[in-house]
């Protein structure tokens, strides 16, 4: 998808109405014309009284330049008060969409999004578009508009000086911003590459400071710093080029609008009978015709830097066109496809020549054939980054399988509607979201209906009752940022106490048990890992955990060992 | 990700959306920092530079308006056409071309310093921070690495946005507010007049909203926090199979959002209002003023036309200044951050050369560091023997790492000492030995160990040049790198810093290389924090070895198996101050 057409699907998402888009525009053509206007009564005024008619000739005149100098710093605040509501009603439209499209997103597009990339999108991509209409859409509109005006203003006075006024706007109007673009473009490009290398090499030395001194190799990191700088300074060096072309482009059209104009006032003057009030308007117009032109530069940059985000959002989610909150979305594939249903207490997953991983060169497993019977309980090992979490992912179908496939019941996955097969298997990350919210509200992410006794009981299964009785509100207790902060333990206690609350068909684990003491994990994972245990989960629920406390694996669970290059080893019997 | 993690959860940037930031006004300083320009060569080259062109402009501006006065007087008074005064067209033509070179040749050049003087800071606070030790760095966290790489950034807007406007308003403004008192003392008496009032409406404009809009800002960030980390919980809320609801609270939070940010807008914009609002009526005033007396006959009209077209010159850099406000707070924040960094005082490199570790013993005596909560370590008393395993244990947060780096000299306790005692009993601070001489005689094994760039070969090799292939292999089936060796080979490249491989790859690979330094001090920091049972046991093994080859090691580990090798077993322990 070109960058231009990501831009569009972009500014459709933004559902800018269009009435208040004019009235933006409007505004903001206000502001500018009567600065316009002010500049060619003034000059009317000073010419007109220098062939002394009567007082009363002028008052006219007189009121209106002082009604203009008034009316220009009403209508600025005006024109940024309706522009920005227009941009920010635009971003929540925006937001709305993308997150609706990501999340009925059928595919595995959500679970390859980086964390931090999903806030950066939605925030500051989002933004980047909001920023699109206040710096491009309305300040190129309004151009439009002011040439037209302006043109319209010279031409019943001279033609001469209208032909001119036109090519010296057109210049101005060309060159400035098509400078500008190049060099937005040109430091987009430094940005993305150079600087996120300088950004880099800085972070190296910052992070590992301590080791590079005591190994004698800072000085040798600090020169490598300076020769990634001294690139990145190059790249932007290119970019500066254009940029300051834009700048002069006006200052060089308005050599151009002021000859012409002169030459024309004087053949309007002396041939034509022009008034005098005509010409000091000739004269003297050219020099505030072209504020409107100034803007071009900054519009067209934001132009560039737009459609860069706009085509970092099209990457992860863009409605083609922005659909209502009720319009049917194709929901690969469609519920209305087969009528499934997962049985809610028990269900049977298999893994067939299932191949996962990220990249379809380089799998994390591979070849893994793998039947949980209702109520059987497996514990997943291996060594950091073998795949462990991947295959997770993969039997819960948030992550497409390579090869192979992944079964629910009979049905592949991939056959099966998001909401069938989360009916069904259900995963918790061990980097699962804990929201700014109450404890109560992050236990209801799991299920709408869990009054207290349930949320109570599930928070003592997992040892985090005491901990729920030290804070001060209890269950209504805010988290995160604003509110309590929850530690590394409590946090896993928490996510498991959602699992738990969940009970079943098929819960996926993430070492949860990562972070507490020996005694306590151990206790929880046998009881996770115990077929037939029913003090966390019901007896008949599948319980799939990653987890690397070998030694708290009961002696009886199957365990699935995940070896060097994706092969693993089942061991049921042990 | 920390990066783009912070500058997606950092408030919402509603002034990034226009120009004047509704943000909390900083203390009151000079808006062109001086010791930008006394300390950055790029800096002052720049404001001289800009000064210059500023003048060239100012010249320009009142030659054109000159000019253009005179042809327009004897058009109308003496039917003189323009084209019959060549010279005076030539000139006019002259001054614009001039002006818009003076544009472009400023823009150029403002881009350049800007990019000289971010490269300059940049590597001072790079290098400065690295020299300051652990807990400097530690102290500022993120916000020094937010500064170094991109804080230090908003340096550009600033120098080359603003700088230049500050500057021309220092120029021109006053040159051509001369020359229309020259043609006009009148005119001139209306602007001086009406001038200071720009200023003097900002600031009443600004204390008067002040109040309502930071409460309107803090809002504002809340609901801005809330709908982020919705957000961010979206993989969360699909992987449970709720992802569908939560977009009608996106679009709510959203609609407040914007509510609150439209009410912080109606007063930040109230400032651009009266700055544009001010500088058109003041133009209006003398147009009517010139006007009046032209109709009397009191004014001649060359001059006339000339304060006409200065007069809105007065006020245009004021203006510009005035929009470009934005750039120049978050600019002059960066430059305050840079110099509290760089004013910190790196300690002082001792000079006695450090006594042979092979038979010298490093102990802490009565170390306390001052700690978040408290005091970790508290009164921290150990000795490490040479050729023996000592192990630091402790709970996490008691300060076992902190202890490591106050008697590697990297640290500098607030109570108690670290000290080098020698065989024969001498004891010598370490603050008061030569850095260098004590390092290069040990080597350190952070959590996260970094690797020099190079092939997995080449990085070995260069723990021990002098090491022969079999010594490597030998080193590297120790540390259990076999099995990546076959399968990626010696000449495998692990990028820079060795990003190329895992976590636990790097760990082994390090292993390995202290395995084949001839340093006398090994110092494990938690070797086992990303390893498995099965490598756990490598470690174990290689521990036993360095023992045996008569090294020194000193282990940081919470964990059962490892203490168990150790000759020594020392307990750090924190305190919580109670009373504060």
């Amino acid at each position: 998808m070109s960058s231009t057409t990501a831009l569009r699907r972009a500014e459709r998402a933004l559902e800018i109405p269009l009435p208040r888009l004019l009235a933006a525009v409007l505004a903001a053509c206000a502001t500018l014309a009567s600065a316009f206007a002010l500049a060619a009564v003034s000059a009317y005024l000073v010419t007109r009284a220098w062939t002394m008619p009567p007082v009363l000739d002028l008052s006219v005149a007189v009121v209106m330049v002082r009604a203009l100098g008034i009316s220009r710093g009403v209508f600025r605040w005006l024109d940024r008060m309706i522009t920005h509501d227009v941009a920010l009603r635009g971003v929540v439209s925006l937001r709305t969409n993308l997150f609706i499209a990501l999340a009925r997103r059928g595919d595995d597009t959500l679970t390859r999004v980086r964390r931090g990339d999903l806030l950066s999108r939605l925030g500051d991509d989002a933004q980047e578009l909001g920023d699109h209409v206040i710096k491009a859409i309305v300040p190129g509109l309004v151009a439009v508009v002011m040439f037209v005006v302006v043109l319209a203003t010279i031409t019943p006075l001279s033609v001469l000086a209208a032909l001119t006024m036109l090519a010296a706007l057109l210049f101005a109007g060309a060159l400035a911003p098509l400078a500008a673009y190049r060099a937005a473009r040109l430091s987009e490009d430094a940005v993305i590459t150079s600087r996120s290398v300088v950004a880099a090499s800085a972070l190296e030395i910052l992070d590992d400071a301590t080791s590079l001194r005591l190994d004698g190799r800072l000085d040798e990191h600090l020169v490598q710093l300076r020769g990634d700088q001294h690139e990145h300074d190059a790249a932007i060096d290119r970019a500066a080029v254009p940029s300051a072309v834009a700048s002069a482009a006006v200052p060089l059209a308005m050599i151009l609008a002021v000859t012409g104009s002169l030459l024309a006032a004087g053949t309007a003057w002396l041939d034509n009978g022009a008034s005098a009030g005509q010409v000091g308007v000739l004269l003297l117009l050219p020099l505030s015709s072209f504020e409107a032109a100034t803007a071009l530069p900054a519009a067209a940059s934001q132009y560039a830097r737009s459609q860069a985000a706009a085509a970092r959002l099209g990457e992860i989610a863009l409605p083609p066109t922005a659909p209502g909150p009720d319009d049917p979305v194709p929901d690969a594939p469609a519920d209305t496809a087969r009528e499934v249903t997962i049985d809610p207490d028990r269900a049977h997953l298999r893994a067939v020549g299932l191949t996962a991983g990220w990249h379809a060169d380089a799998p994390r497993i591979r070849d893994l054939d793998l039947d949980l019977r209702p109520g059987s309980r497996l514990a997943v090992t291996g060594a950091s980054g073998t795949g462990k979490s991947t295959l997770l992912s993969t039997l819960a179908g948030l992550l497409d399988p390579l090869a192979g496939r992944v079964e629910l019941d009979g049905h592949d996955l991939a056959s099966l509607s998001g909401r069938q097969v989360r009916q069904g298997v259900v995963m918790f990350a061990e980097d699962a979201h804990v929201f700014a919210t109450t404890v109560r509200e992050n236990l209801r992410v799991v299920r709408a209906d869990v009054d207290d006794a349930g949320a109570s009981a599930a928070l003592r299964a997992v040892g985090l009752d005491y901990w729920v009785a030290t804070l001060p509100r209890g269950l209504d207790t805010m988290l995160g940022p604003d509110g309590t902060t929850v530690s590394g333990g409590e946090r896993r206690r928490l996510l498991l106490a959602r699992a738990v609350l969940r009970r079943g068909p098929v819960l996926l684990l993430d070492e949860p048990t990562e972070h507490l003491d020996t005694a306590r994990g151990n206790a929880l994972l046998e009881a996770l890992l115990t077929p037939g245990d029913e003090s966390l989960v019901p007896a008949s629920t599948t319980v799939v955990v990653v987890t690397h406390r070998l030694e708290a694996i009961p002696e009886h669970t199957a365990v699935l060992r995940i070896g060097d290059g994706g092969h693993t080893v089942l061991e049921e019997d042990r | 990700m920390t990066t783009t993690t912070a500058r997606a959860s950092s408030p919402p940037p509603a002034g990034a959306m226009g120009e004047s930031a509704p943000r909390p006004r900083r203390s009151s300083r000079a808006p062109l920092d001086p010791r930008l320009v006394r300390e950055v060569r790029a800096a002052r080259a720049h404001v001289a530079r800009t000064t210059a062109l500023g003048l060239v402009q100012s010249a320009c501006v009142i030659t054109t308006a000159l000019v253009i006065g005179w042809i327009g007087a004897r058009l109308l008074v003496d039917h003189q056409l323009p084209q019959h005064a060549p010279a005076a067209l030539g000139l006019l033509v002259m001054a614009l071309l001039i002006r818009a070179s003076a544009v472009l040749a400023e823009q150029r050049t403002a881009h350049r310093a800007a990019t000289e003087a971010i490269a300059d800071l940049r590597g001072r606070i790079v290098s400065h921070a690295a020299r300051l030790g652990p807990r400097a760095a530690a102290g500022r966290g993120a916000d020094l690495t937010a500064l170094a790489t991109t804080g230090i950034e908003n340096l550009r807007p600033y120098l080359v946005g603003y700088v230049p406007q500050l500057l021309l308003s220092a120029t021109v403004t006053p040159l051509c507010l001369l020359t229309i008192a020259f043609l006009d003392p009148i005119s001139a008496v209306i602007a001086i007049v009406t001038l200071p009032l720009v200023p003097i409406f900002m600031i009443l404009v600004g204390k008067l909203t002040m109040g309502r809009s930071e409460r309107l800002i803090a809002d504002m960030r809340s609901l801005w926090t809330q709908l982020l980390d919705l957000v961010d919980g979206l993989p969360t809320l699909r992987a449970l199979g709720r992802e569908h609801g939560p977009e009608k609270v996106i679009a709510t939070l959203g609609q407040r959002h914007r509510a609150s940010a439209m009410g912080s807008l109606k007063y930040a914009f109230l400032s651009s209002m009266v700055l544009e609002l001010l500088a058109t009526l003041c133009v209006a005033l003398i147009a009517v003023s010139i006007g009046m007396r032209l109709v009397y006959g009191e004014m001649d009209l060359a001059p006339a036309l000339a304060v006409l077209v200065l007069a809105p010159e007065v006020y245009q850099p004021l203006r510009n200044v005035g929009s470009q406000y934005h750039s120049s707070t978050d600019g002059l924040a960066a430059v305050t951050a840079t110099f509290e960094v760089l004013d910190e005082q790196v300690p002082a490199d001792g000079t006695i050369a450090a006594p042979d570790l092979r038979t010298s013993t490093l102990a802490l005596r009565g170390v306390s560091v001052r700690s978040r909560e408290g005091s970790a370590p508290h009164e921290a008393t150990l000795r490490i023997p040479p050729g023996q395993v000592t192990a630091l244990t402790g709970a996490s947060g008691s300060g076992k790492t902190t202890a490591a780096q106050v008697l590697l000299g990297l640290l500098e306790p607030e109570r108690g000492q670290a000290e080098v005692i020698t065989a024969d009993g001498t004891s010598t601070p370490i603050s008061s030995l030569e850095r260098r001489s004590l390092w290069d005689q040990l080597v350190l094994l952070p959590q996260r160990p970094v690797l020099p760039g190079g092939t997995i070969g080449s990085v070995l090799a260069a723990a021990r040049p002098e090491a022969s292939a079999a010594e490597l292999e030998q080193a590297a089936t120790a540390a259990a790198l076999g099995p990546v060796i076959d399968e990626r080979g010696w000449d495998a490249d692990l990028g820079r810093s060795g990003q190329g491989i895992s976590l636990g790859e790097r760990q082994r690979l390090s292993l390995a290389r202290a395995l084949l330094s001839p340093a006398q001090l090994v110092v494990l920091d938690e070797p086992t924090a990303h390893l498995d049972g099965a490598t756990e046991q490598i470690v174990i093994d290689l521990i036993r070895t360095l023992r045996d080859q008569g090294r020194t090691v000193l282990v940081i580990a919470h964990r059962s198996r490892l203490v168990e090798v150790a000759d020594h077993v020392v307990r750090v322990e924190a305190i919580a101050e109670v009373d504060r």
